[in-house]
């Protein structure tokens, strides 16, 4: 039996089946029984993980979409049965997978506390025990007794994650619940979280695809891929690692990067470098993505007139942004031999993650392509989260 | 594991009480009726079984007091009725809750059947002072409305359970379950008596052999013989009754426990 705060995870697997239309209706199996097509399709979510946390760690499970993250923490929480093997999970568990999902909008803030504190197992005079500290944690007191659905999304979301947090658990799973609600408060629910990680014994599971937040709330971290374990170990090996790894991952799909072109301008290479000249793939916010490319021509004259261009992709092909010297009314580019071109690209992120950078070569007034390298370049922009949150510049007290 | 704090019998309880008190608030928000329609809705429905029987189809002159025979049967029904369809969605409703928090699912549909059993027992509180006031006094055998209720309430539980979690695999349930409720509301002895009054309504005993294998038959008999007559229901309704709930709980429990973990995934 796994003592307070332990997590252990021996040979689980866990599968799902599989529909291509999840509309299923009796006709439908009758169908499939009658042609015989009893054999269900299968998708392992979790694939033989073997696992062990001890009490006081901070985990993050990190991984691509359907590696099995949030599978994972499913059954962590008890809501999934393993399909196969053990899950063992000491002590008493607050998930944060979903917030405010016991609110019944006809309920007031206050109805809503009982009707949730008996949903997470708690008895009633610890839970009335509870309840101001709530209210007051979601600055919602004086909403105690209106019915949340006259609160707003932000308030909503406020009372369940102080619900959720305020049952002093042994083990805390949260699933990138803290998206949501302003800065401020986001603020206030991280640092209930630092104060949760403080106590030697309590453990932390973060599922996200914010790195910045798992490196700031996690000291171990868990690699997921296609529901096996890959990597596991101290958070910035693991995050260098999966950086990489996704980027390889990027290149080796044959389908996605394209390269096409008449070739007689070509690039011989192409580094991305950050600001400071490192070759790198990941960006921080404000910091310049900088494109070194080494350009020759094949041609016997100088080239004139060429346009050097880029886009920036999603990872699903939607382009996101894309202009060229031409556009810009920058000079325009004569090559003669090889030559290296740099580029500085300053961007501002609004929604930081996987993207994909492309680069041309052409000459509109001719229409020719020389080089193109669509979605050739992955790139990672990055989202900071600063700590402290808040720096003191100056402060002044006079006397008026 | 997780499971451990469900073990204490105290938050099950509390838990229950949540969620039906939750069930029975919600449900007549807004409504300026209120709690009036639990006694509401099946008067309606008695009114027009009621002028339809006697003044159209001309039946119902061999029983006495046609309106409160009627009502007596039309409340019980309207519990399974209505905890039967309202239970069919319980598992899908609160799909989102399910997926992020576990608690004990076999209490939603639980609760459903709870939330209709308490309107069910103040219906027929009402009841029983409207026979009082026309003159069917209840007799010793009053007593026994309390474990027919129980059985009753544990063998439309456990018929929740199975429509909750068959609903969840095939969408059809919920159609089926409308006009299997109509079938079977004709096929009990709700509008008719079998052989609780001592009114022969059915000609042929055969007939009255087969109607009385329905599961509820044994309630409603039961809920005539002892609120309408005040006499002592026949023993085959409780040999009917006692099976059935044992039957229809121990299939509910063992269908829901077995589909449970892929109802989750499911969902």
């Amino acid at each position: 039996m796994a003592e307070h705060g332990q997590i252990l995870l021996a040979d689980v697997t866990l599968n799902y089946r599989l529909y291509h239309d999840r509309t299923v209706t009796l006709r439908e199996t009758m169908l499939n029984l009658l042609n015989r097509r009893t054999k269900r399709e299968l998708f392992t979510a979790l694939d033989g993980v073997n696992l062990s946390i001890a009490p006081g760690e901070s985990v993050g499970i990190i991984g691509a979409n359907g590696a099995g993250k949030s599978s994972a923490l499913k059954l962590l929480a008890g809501i999934y049965q393993p399909s196969a093997g053990r899950v063992e999970v000491g002590g008493r568990i607050a998930s944060l997978l979903d917030l405010g999902v016991g609110f019944h909008p006809d309920l007031t803030g206050e109805e809503n506390l009982m009707l949730n504190g008996a949903l997470l197992g708690l008895d009633r005079p610890a839970m009335v025990d509870l309840a101001p500290g709530i209210a007051e944690f979601a600055e919602l007191t004086g909403f105690m007794d209106t019915p949340v659905k006259y609160y707003s999304a932000g308030m909503f979301m406020r009372l369940g994650f102080s619900l959720a947090t305020a049952v002093d658990p042994d083990i805390l799973l949260i699933d990138e619940v803290l998206a949501v609600g302003d800065a401020g408060f986001q603020e206030k629910c991280y640092s209930r979280m630092f104060d949760f990680r403080k106590r030697s014994d309590r453990t932390i599971v973060f599922v996200s695809h914010d790195m910045e937040a798992v490196r700031r709330l996690c000291n171990r971290a868990i690699w997921l891929d296609s529901g096996k374990v890959r990597m596991d170990g101290d958070v910035d090996s693991v995050m260098s690692e999966y950086l990489q790894g996704t980027h390889e991952k990027h290149e080796a799909a044959s389908a996605t990067p394209r390269e096409w072109g008449s070739r007689e301008v070509r690039f011989d290479s192409v580094v991305l470098r950050d600001h400071s000249g490192v070759p790198s793939r990941t960006f921080r916010p404000g910091e310049p993505i900088i494109v070194d490319a080494a350009i020759s021509s094949s041609l016997e004259n100088p080239v004139e007139g060429v346009v050097f261009g880029f886009s920036l992709h999603r990872p699903d092909g939607e382009l996101v942004i894309g202009t060229n010297n031409l556009e810009m009314n920058q000079p325009l580019i004569t090559i003669e031999g090889s030559i290296s071109l740099s580029m500085r690209l300053d961007l501002e992120v609004f929604e930081p993650g996987s993207y994909v950078l492309g680069l041309a070569l052409t000459d509109p007034v001719s229409k020719r392509d020389y080089h193109w390298q669509e979605y050739f370049h992955p790139i990672t922009l990055l989202d900071v989260r600063r700590d402290p949150p808040v720096k003191l510049t100056s402060v002044d007290w006079s006397r008026n | 594991m997780v499971t451990d704090s469900w073990r204490s019998i105290g938050r099950l309880r509390l838990l229950m009480e949540s969620l039906v008190s939750k069930d029975l608030k919600v449900r007549y928000k807004r409504s300026v009726l209120g709690f009036a329609w639990f006694l509401l809705k099946p008067l309606f429905s008695m009114v027009v079984y009621y002028f339809v029987f006697t003044k159209i189809l001309r039946f119902g002159g061999a029983i006495p007091d046609f309106a409160l025979f009627l009502l007596t049967g039309l409340l019980s029904w309207n519990f399974f009725s209505a905890s039967l369809s309202g239970s069919t969605s319980s598992l899908l409703d609160n799909h989102r809750l399910i997926r992020s928090i576990y608690f004990p699912r076999m209490c939603l549909p639980i609760a459903e059947v709870l939330a209709n059993l308490v309107h069910l027992i103040f219906a027929m509180a009402v009841l029983e002072g409207v026979l009082i006031l026309f003159g069917h006094l209840p007799g010793l055998s009053l007593i026994t409305i309390i474990p027919a209720l129980l059985l009753f309430s544990a063998l439309t539980a456990g018929a929740a359970m199975l429509v909750s979690v068959g609903n969840v695999f095939f969408r059809d349930v919920r159609q089926f379950i409308e006009v299997l409720l109509l079938a079977w509301f004709y096929a009990s002895p709700i509008i008719y008596p079998l052989d609780s009054i001592g009114v022969t309504i059915i000609e042929s005993p055969g007939l009255v052999q087969i109607l009385r294998f329905n599961p509820v038959a044994g309630f409603m008999e039961i809920s005539h013989s002892v609120l309408y007559m005040g006499s002592w229901p026949p023993a085959w309704c409780w040999l009917s009754l006692g099976c059935w709930s044992m039957i229809f709980l121990a299939a509910g429990v063992m269908v829901f426990r077995r589909a449970e973990p892929t109802v989750v995934k499911e969902l």
